[in-house]
């Protein structure tokens, strides 16, 4: 609890109006886009929407003089629960902070306040025929601050990379309110400690990022699409990891499994070919068209050798929209199987793929629960979604078993917990699993020493 | 309503808002959401508000009606929603819930709702806004906007005389089936507010069809939205009886179509009802959608630019889209809106209730409509026509909203 005398200095600092603590307002920010039950509910007890960094620096002093709770929120899009004020206090929401400050051509660098939304800042770029890659599903409404927080991932990974590797530097304000400035433009920077990436990926819980120095790149002139069938999920993955190996590295690389193609079927009343086991889509980028004739012609070649059953380049816009729509309603289609879905986030090694989805499939059968499997082949990262239904305890308890091995498999195949989503509540009970008894004391350590106090976003990661 | 009525309502829009897994993808769509954003004012706030009742995490306040209370009920969300969880319903669905629980509805929505039902007073046409008025209702025609500034007569003097229609198309090519029996629809919007527009509907299906005009009651939407259930289901079963011999109903406002089309599944769990009023809804037509189907051709052009705005429950609702464009541009000179889909802010009563926040939504409309160089917007739905013709008063006179009777 806030005492009222803490949370008038808090109105004082955002003004009235952005700083709520009605039941229905508290109520409204006890939540993100995780599997986290909404009731009991995780209320703060006040919401607190600064505008500026100052006022960012302002709240975090009165927090930390008085030990409350700090949960930094972007858009609570957010998969694991990192945005969930599990402890109470003050639920941090950074959505008003929406300036891009800068945007340097020359250096091909721009700087945006946490609250921009990625797909905002990525137009923003494109305007000057600017390139910000990371393109987490959520980007139409998660925002930036969320994105280096958590370091979301993407489809373009697989060639681009992630959030983390375009942060040039930050501005965080700290557990105390002391603001700093990590990083900078200059492009090659050894001085002191990377601070920068250690905020990147911290999921608020050593420090407030209000603000980014991103790195961009040129905007590719031309994209293609291209869709692969095959009669099985490894030879989806095979060609995949040949392409790679053969430097014809797609821009995304998304692969479904049968399960997947099927609830997409059943919702555009189509069907696919029976023999079909997996659908490999891939986005090619170049100079020009005859970059990506020459591409896909490259692309035929390996995947004829790893037996596709199907190969099909898009010819205009609206063929490409309609081959893509097959990845971008999946997750609602096989949402739709079931009345619940736990959706998971594991990465294994590349080469790991076909075996972890074996497996994967293994332990569907063992606990009697359909697994659908989908993900970013290129990268390794896949989305296993567990169909069930959580009203029934009987199965939800199944479900959750079925978690626990798909997150033992993910560690057996030399994989993580966490490819993009983060580890925030739901992934906890598997940390030491995945890191070991001194990789979590090193970044608890880390942790005491950056927020003494135990302000920031308590209650996650372990 | 008993109790177990209420708890089914409950559990019904439960069944919706499971569905809902809070990715957030309605926050960037919500005509609110974009200048009022708080986490309640979002789809996903209600939606998790909704199953947090249901689950019994949230007691039911005063707060909380005013929460689903706040929703055009535009369907936007619904739209963009990768699991299509009906926001609209749901709401309509606490706000009943939540009605009851507060022990019935408010006074102002009782007398709307008494107006609405009386027939008689809706078809009095003018006459039913000094009633209306004398309920204090009068802020429902807003401006004292008076239904001949509608007429096709001002509208040829607004625009450099009889020319600017061109020469009157030939005699409409539509070609009704003979033994087809079409009624129109007389809309509570239509009557009381645009006669002319209402009128100049009969004229153009006079065209096509021998049509049957009847003294139907409200389509109960207004009172479907404002927790008066029970008068909503008691109209709709008078309409479904009324027109029980026509075979195809055609209605020119897109929340009355919206409406009845749902007929069906409103009564779906009544055995009694649930296979005439499924019958009922597929015999309803939205006027544009009637005159694609027989072919008619507008009976004349129109010289000046003439731009759409799409109801929300005409497009979203059911899902009538190319149609109103497709005999507009067969007017001449049709040119696309920017957001053409987006709410006006009128939704019902929501203008009435919310006018700070509709102009706020009416603002971003009118900047649009600006952009086009269109001198009329035309629509198909009373609440959005007195919402653009407050725009169209704002804009200084740039544009003219009509009703798409009367430009076709």
């Amino acid at each position: 609890m806030i005492n009222a005398e803490v949370k008038k200095k808090f109105r004082a600092i955002v003004g009235d109006e952005y700083a709520l603590d009605s039941d229905l307002d508290r109520f409204g920010y006890s939540y993100d886009s995780s599997f986290v039950p909404l009731v009991p509910a995780n209320n703060p007890d006040m919401v607190v929407r600064p505008l500026t960094t100052e006022q960012v620096a302002a709240v975090m002093a009165i927090a930390d003089e008085h030990g409350i709770p700090v949960t930094p929120r972007g858009a609570a899009s957010g998969r694991t629960g990192g945005s969930v004020p599990l402890m109470g206090g003050i639920s941090l929401s950074l959505d008003r902070m929406t300036n891009i400050l800068e945007l340097d051509e020359k250096n091909m660098m721009v700087t945006a306040e946490a609250g921009v939304r990625t797909i905002d800042l990525y137009n923003h770029c494109a305007a000057k025929n600017l390139f910000f890659p990371p393109d987490p599903a959520s980007w139409k409404m998660s925002t930036i601050g969320g994105n280096v927080a958590e370091n979301a991932g993407g489809m373009r990974a697989v060639k681009y990379g992630v959030t983390g590797d375009y942060v040039m530097g930050l501005q965080v304000v700290l557990a105390d309110g002391t603001v700093v400035n990590t990083g900078g433009k200059a492009v090659k920077n050894v001085t002191g400690y990377d601070l920068t990436s250690l905020f990147v990926g911290s999921e608020g819980t050593l420090g407030i990022v209000t603000r980014a120095l991103f790195k961009l790149i040129p905007m590719p002139k031309t994209r293609g699409t291209i869709r692969l069938m095959f009669g099985s999920l490894d030879a989806g993955c095979e060609t995949v990891n040949r392409l790679l190996q053969e430097n014809i590295v797609p821009a995304a690389a998304e692969i479904m499994d049968k399960t997947s193609l099927d609830a997409v079927a059943r919702k555009r009343s189509a069907a696919f070919d029976p023999a079909v086991e997996s659908c490999v889509i891939l986005e090619t980028d170049g100079e020009d068209q005859a970059a990506l004739d020459a591409q896909a012609k490259r692309i035929a070649a390996v995947a004829r050798e790893c037996g596709v059953l199907e190969f099909q380049v898009a010819q205009s816009q609206a063929e490409s929209d309609e081959l893509w729509a097959i990845r971008r309603t999946m997750s609602s289609a096989v949402a739709a199987l079931a009345p619940n879905r736990i959706g998971e986030d594991i990465s294994v090694p590349r080469s790991a793929f076909p075996e972890v989805v074996k497996r994967i499939k293994a332990i569907s059968e063992k606990h009697g629960l359909t697994i659908a499997v989908f993900g970013h082949a290129g990268d390794g990262n896949l989305h296993p979604s567990i169909l069930c239904d959580l009203n029934n305890p009987e199965e939800a308890e199944r479900a959750h078993h079925a978690a626990d091995d798909i997150f033992a498999a993910a560690l057996a195949v030399g994989g993580t917990l966490s490819g993009e989503h983060g580890i925030g509540i739901t992934k906890k009970p598997y940390i030491y699993k995945a890191l070991g008894e001194a990789g979590v004391k090193l970044m608890q350590s880390v942790k005491q020493s950056l927020d003494p106090k135990g302000i920031l976003n308590p209650g996650k990661i372990w | 309503m008993n109790k177990t009525a209420d708890e089914q309502l409950l559990l019904k829009a439960k069944d919706q808002v499971v569905q809902c897994d809070r990715c957030g993808t309605c926050l960037t769509v919500c005509p609110l959401f974009a200048f009022r954003d708080t986490e309640r004012v979002s789809a996903r706030g209600k939606n998790a508000i909704t199953r947090a009742l249901a689950e019994g995490g949230l007691r039911p306040t005063d707060e909380m009606l005013s929460a689903v209370d706040f929703c055009l009920l535009c369907q936007a969300c619904v739209d963009s929603c990768p699991n299509k969880v009906r926001t609209d319903e749901a709401m309509i669905d606490v706000r009943q819930y939540l009605t009851d629980k507060a022990g019935g509805v408010g006074i102002k929505y009782k007398l709307l709702g008494g107006v609405m039902k009386r027939k008689a007073l809706v078809k009095m046409g003018a006459a039913a806004l000094a009633a209306a008025r004398a309920l204090r209702l009068g802020k429902l025609v807003p401006f004292g906007m008076a239904p001949e500034e509608f007429t096709r007569a001002k509208f040829l003097e607004a625009f450099a005389g009889p020319a600017a229609l061109g020469r009157p198309a030939a005699p409409g090519s539509a070609v009704p089936s003979p033994a087809a029996k079409v009624a129109y629809f007389r809309g509570c919007g239509m009557e009381m507010m645009f006669p002319a527009a209402a009128a100049a509907t009969r004229d153009i299906l006079g065209t096509t069809t021998a049509l049957i005009v009847r003294d139907n009651p409200c389509c109960g939407m207004p009172h479907l939205a404002h927790g008066l259930r029970g008068d909503f289901l008691a109209l709709a079963k008078e309409n479904i009886d009324l027109f029980a011999d026509v075979d195809i109903i055609v209605t020119d406002c897109g929340s009355c179509g919206g409406t009845l089309k749902r007929f069906g599944a409103y009564l779906a769990a009544d055995p009694a009802w649930r296979d005439k009023a499924a019958a009922f809804s597929g015999k309803v037509m939205d006027l544009t959608e009637y005159l694609a189907k027989v072919g008619y051709q507008p009976r004349a052009k129109v010289d000046v630019p003439v731009t759409w705005h799409d109801p929300c429950h005409l497009v979203r609702g059911q899902g009538i889209r190319q149609q109103p464009r497709e005999l507009l541009k067969a007017t001449g000179k049709f040119v696309e809106l920017k957001e053409a889909d987006r709410c006006c802010g009128g939704a019902g009563s929501f203008h009435i209730d919310y006018p700070d926040a509709a102009a706020q939504v009416l603002a971003r409309k009118q900047a649009n409509i600006e952009k086009t160089g269109a001198a009329i917007v035309v629509s198909g739905c009373p609440s959005c026509l007195v919402q653009l013709a407050k725009a169209a008063a704002a804009s200084g006179g740039k544009f003219k909203a009509m009703h798409i009777s009367q430009v076709i």
